[in-house]
C-alpha cells in the first residue's frame, strides 16, 4: 500500500485525476457489457420459451424485457454519475436472475392460459419496473449510508410495525395458511418483505453500540464460556418476536429469517459462535414446541419426513405439492426437457414458492446450478463489501443485508428440494411477487452504495 | 422449427448461461477490489508502514527529566507480518487501518485510527484513540495513555508488537 501512495503523491495532479476517473470507467464499462449480455440470456430465455411450448415467436415480450433492461441500464447511468466505484458485478447477476424468473413465469402463463393483464409475467414486469425504480431513487437518494445508522430506532418502529401490519382486521388478509399479506385495495403486498431490511437496518445499529457488551463472557461452564445472564435480553426479545410470527401469522420461513439474521449479525458483531448454540437451542426448542401444538408446523414436518407416504401425499396441505416438484426435477434430469417442453405447471404455486422447481425441470441439474452459481456469486460480492467495509455500520450492514438474501435462497431451494421443512419465502429476484422483488431491489442499490464507499474510502484517502 | 434446431438451441442456452457466469468469476478474478481480489493475498491482513505519516511535533513539559534512552525499534512478534522491525525515529507513530497511520495494520479487528505510541519525557507512551476492539499492553486493555515499557507485548487486533532498543 505504501509504495503505490508515494506514488501517487509524486505524480501530477492531472495523473491522478486520470487515474480516478480511469478505474471507475473501466468497472462501469464492465458493468455495462454484463448487463447487456444479461439483457440477451433473458431474450433468449424468452425466445425458447415461447419456440418450446406454442412453436413461434413472441416478439412483443422480448420488447418488453428488452424495455426493463434499459430501465437497469438507467441504473447504471445513474451510478455512473452518483455511485462510480459501485460494485460492477452485483447489477448484471440480479438482472439475468430476475430476467429468468420473467421467462419462467411467462412459460406457466402460456401453460396455464393466462394471457394480457391476467398473466402473472406481465405483472412481474411491471413490478421488476416499479422495482428497479424504487432502487435507483434509493442509489440517488442515500448517498452516505452512516446517516440510515442514526435512524435506529426508527427502522426498529418500522420493521416491527411492518410485521405486525398483516394483523390489523379489515386490511390483514391470509393466503394460504399464512397471514402475511395486506389488502390495499388496488394492490395487496407483503409488508414483512420491506420489514427485513428495516430489521437488518436496526440490528446493523444496535449491535455497533452493544456489541462491546454483548462480547463480554460470563462463567465457564462445560469446558464453555457463556455469556453473562443479563446479555441474554436482547437476544430474548427477538426470540419472542420470531416466535409471534410463527404462531400468529403461521409462516416459519419468515420467522426463521428474522432470527437467522440476528444471530448472524451477533456473531459478525461480537466474534463469539456461543450466540449459535443459544440461539440455535432457543429457535429449535420453540420450533419443537410449535410443530406439537400448531397443527400446520406438525403437517409441515410430516411431509418433509415422509414425503411419499400416501394419506399424506394425498391430504390437504399435504406432500403433494412437494412431491410433483420433486418428480419435476428428476423428470428434468441432467440438461432438463428445454424452455416450454416440460409440464412444470402441474406443481401447484409453481411461478412463486416452487419456480426453483420449474426452472429445475425445464433447465436440467446444469442449469440449476448455473443459478445457484449466480447466486453464490452475489452472495460473495455482498461478504466481501462487508469484510472491505471501513466502518463498523456499513460492515454490519453489508453482511446483513447479503445473508438475508443468502439465507432466504436456502430455506426456499432447502425446502423444495427436501433437504429442510417446506417453508413459504420467496426465492429472491426469481419468484412472482412484488413486494418480493422490490425489497431485493432495495437491497441491491444498499449494497452497491455500500461498495461504492468502500473503495472511495481506499482511493480517496480516509473519510472517517 | 426442427426438433434438432430447437435441441440446439437448448443446448445452446445452458452453454450462455455457463458463458454468464465464468465471465463473472473471471472479471472477479482480475482486480476490481484493488491488491484485495488477487488470491491468496484476499485473507491475509495488511500492515504497511507509512514513514511519510509524520505528526505534528509533541512538545515534552521543559521540567520532566528526560530519559535519554528511549527505545529505538518497534517488532511485530505475532500476527500477519511477524518478524518486521520498524525504527522509531519520529517521536510519535500512529496505528490504524487508516491509510495515513505511520504503522497501517489492516484486519478486521483493527480500528480506522486505532491507537497512537507517542514519546514524552523519553518514554514511549501508548494512547487507545477509543478503538472498538482495545489496545492491549501486557494483556490489560488501555484507558488511559499508558507508559510502554522494553520487551512487553502491546496487542491490537491480531497483532502483537513490542519495543526494544
Amino acid at each position: 500500500m505504501s509504495a503505490p501512495l508515494s506514488s501517487l503523491e509524486s505524480s501530477t495532479i492531472t495523473e491522478q485525476l486520470l487515474l480516478r476517473l480511469k478505474i471507475p470507467t473501466k468497472l462501469r464499462n464492465l458493468e455495462a457489457t454484463l448487463i447487456l449480455f444479461a439483457m440477451i440470456i433473458t431474450s433468449f430465455a424468452l425466445a425458447l420459451v415461447d419456440l418450446g411450448a406454442t412453436g413461434h415467436l413472441n416478439v412483443s415480450i422480448i420488447g418488453l424485457s428488452l424495455g426493463l433492461g434499459a430501465i437497469v441500464l438507467a441504473m447504471h447511468v445513474a451510478q455512473r454519475f452518483v455511485a462510480r466505484d459501485a460494485d460492477p458485478l452485483i447489477l448484471p447477476i440480479v438482472t439475468l436472475l430476475n430476467g429468468l424468473g420473467i421467462a419462467m413465469i411467462h412459460r406457466l402463463d402460456i401453460a396455464n392460459g393466462l394471457t394480457g393483464w391476467q398473466s402473472q409475467a406481465t405483472r412481474q414486469m411491471v413490478w421488476t419496473a416499479i422495482a428497479t425504480i424504487v432502487a435507483i431513487a434509493v442509489i440517488v437518494t442515500v448517498r452516505n449510508h452512516r446517516i440510515l445508522q442514526r435512524y435506529r430506532y426508527v427502522w426498529m418502529a418500522t420493521g416491527i410495525a411492518l410485521l405486525i401490519l398483516p394483523l390489523v382486521p379489515f386490511i390483514g388478509v391470509t393466503i394460504n395458511g399464512a397471514r402475511l399479506w395486506v389488502n390495499l385495495g388496488i394492490v395487496s403486498f407483503q409488508p414483512g418483505e420491506i420489514g427485513k431490511i428495516a430489521l437488518a437496518l436496526f440490528f446493523a445499529g444496535y449491535l455497533v453500540t452493544a456489541r462491546d457488551s454483548l462480547s463480554m463472557v460470563g462463567k465457564k461452564f462445560l469446558g464453555v464460556r457463556w455469556p453473562q445472564v443479563k446479555d441474554l435480553g436482547p437476544i430474548f426479545v427477538v426470540w419472542l418476536v420470531a416466535m409471534m410470527v410463527l404462531i400468529f401469522q403461521r409462516d416459519m420461513g419468515t420467522s426463521l429469517l428474522y432470527f437467522g439474521l440476528f444471530l448472524v449479525l451477533m456473531y459478525v458483531a461480537t466474534g463469539r459462535a456461543i450466540w449459535f448454540v443459544v440461539g440455535g437451542g432457543l429457535f429449535g426448542t420453540g420450533a419443537l414446541v410449535a410443530s406439537r401444538f400448531l397443527t400446520y408446523v406438525e403437517g409441515r414436518f410430516a411431509a418433509w419426513l415422509d414425503s411419499f407416504n400416501p394419506t399424506i401425499y394425498e391430504s390437504i396441505g399435504g406432500s403433494y405439492q412437494l412431491v410433483q416438484g420433486l418428480f419435476g426435477f428428476a423428470s428434468g434430469g441432467v440438461i432438463g426437457t428445454g424452455l416450454g417442453a416440460g409440464h412444470p405447471s402441474i406443481v401447484p404455486l409453481a411461478e412463486s414458492d416452487y419456480i426453483v422447481a420449474s426452472l429445475g425441470e425445464e433447465l436440467g441439474l446444469v442449469g440449476i446450478f448455473a443459478i445457484l452459481c449466480l447466486y453464490l456469486l452475489f452472495i460473495s460480492r455482498g461478504m466481501r463489501i462487508g469484510i472491505n467495509g471501513a466502518d463498523d455500520f456499513g460492515r454490519l450492514l453489508a453482511v446483513g443485508l447479503t445473508f438475508v438474501i443468502a439465507l432466504q435462497v436456502f430455506i426456499v431451494i432447502g425446502g423444495v428440494t427436501r433437504v429442510i421443512p417446506v417453508t413459504g419465502l420467496t426465492t429472491p429476484f426469481l419468484a412472482a411477487g412484488g413486494s418480493s422483488l422490490v425489497a431485493n431491489w432495495i437491497i441491491v442499490a444498499l449494497l452497491l452504495r455500500l461498495s461504492d464507499t468502500v473503495r472511495q474510502q481506499r482511493d480517496g484517502g480516509d473519510v472517517r | 422449427m426442427s426438433e434438432l434446431t430447437l435441441f440446439v438451441l437448448r443446448f445452446g442456452f445452458l452453454a450462455i448461461l455457463w458463458i454468464f457466469v465464468f465471465a463473472v468469476v473471471f472479471a472477479l478474478r482480475s482486480d476490481l477490489f484493488g491488491h484485495y481480489t488477487r488470491r491468496g493475498e484476499r485473507t491475509v491482513p495488511d500492515i504497511t508502514v507509512n514513514p511519510a505519516a509524520q505528526a505534528p511535533t509533541f512538545i515534552p513539559p521543559v521540567d520532566a527529566p528526560v530519559n535519554a534512552d528511549p527505545a529505538r525499534t518497534l517488532v511485530i512478534t505475532a500476527g500477519a507480518r511477524e518478524g518486521l522491525e520498524i525504527p522509531l525515529d519520529a517521536d510519535q507513530l500512529t496505528i490504524g487501518r487508516s491509510a495515513q497511520s505511520g504503522l497501517v495494520i489492516r484486519d478486521e479487528y483493527t480500528s480506522t485510527n486505532h491507537a497512537r505510541l507517542q514519546l514524552w519525557n523519553g518514554d514511549w507512551v501508548i494512547q487507545d484513540l477509543s478503538s472498538t476492539n482495545g489496545t492491549f499492553v501486557n494483556n490489560q486493555r488501555v484507558s488511559v495513555p499508558t507508559p510502554v515499557p522494553l520487551y512487553t507485548p502491546v496487542s491490537i487486533g491480531s497483532t502483537i508488537f513490542e519495543l526494544r532498543p
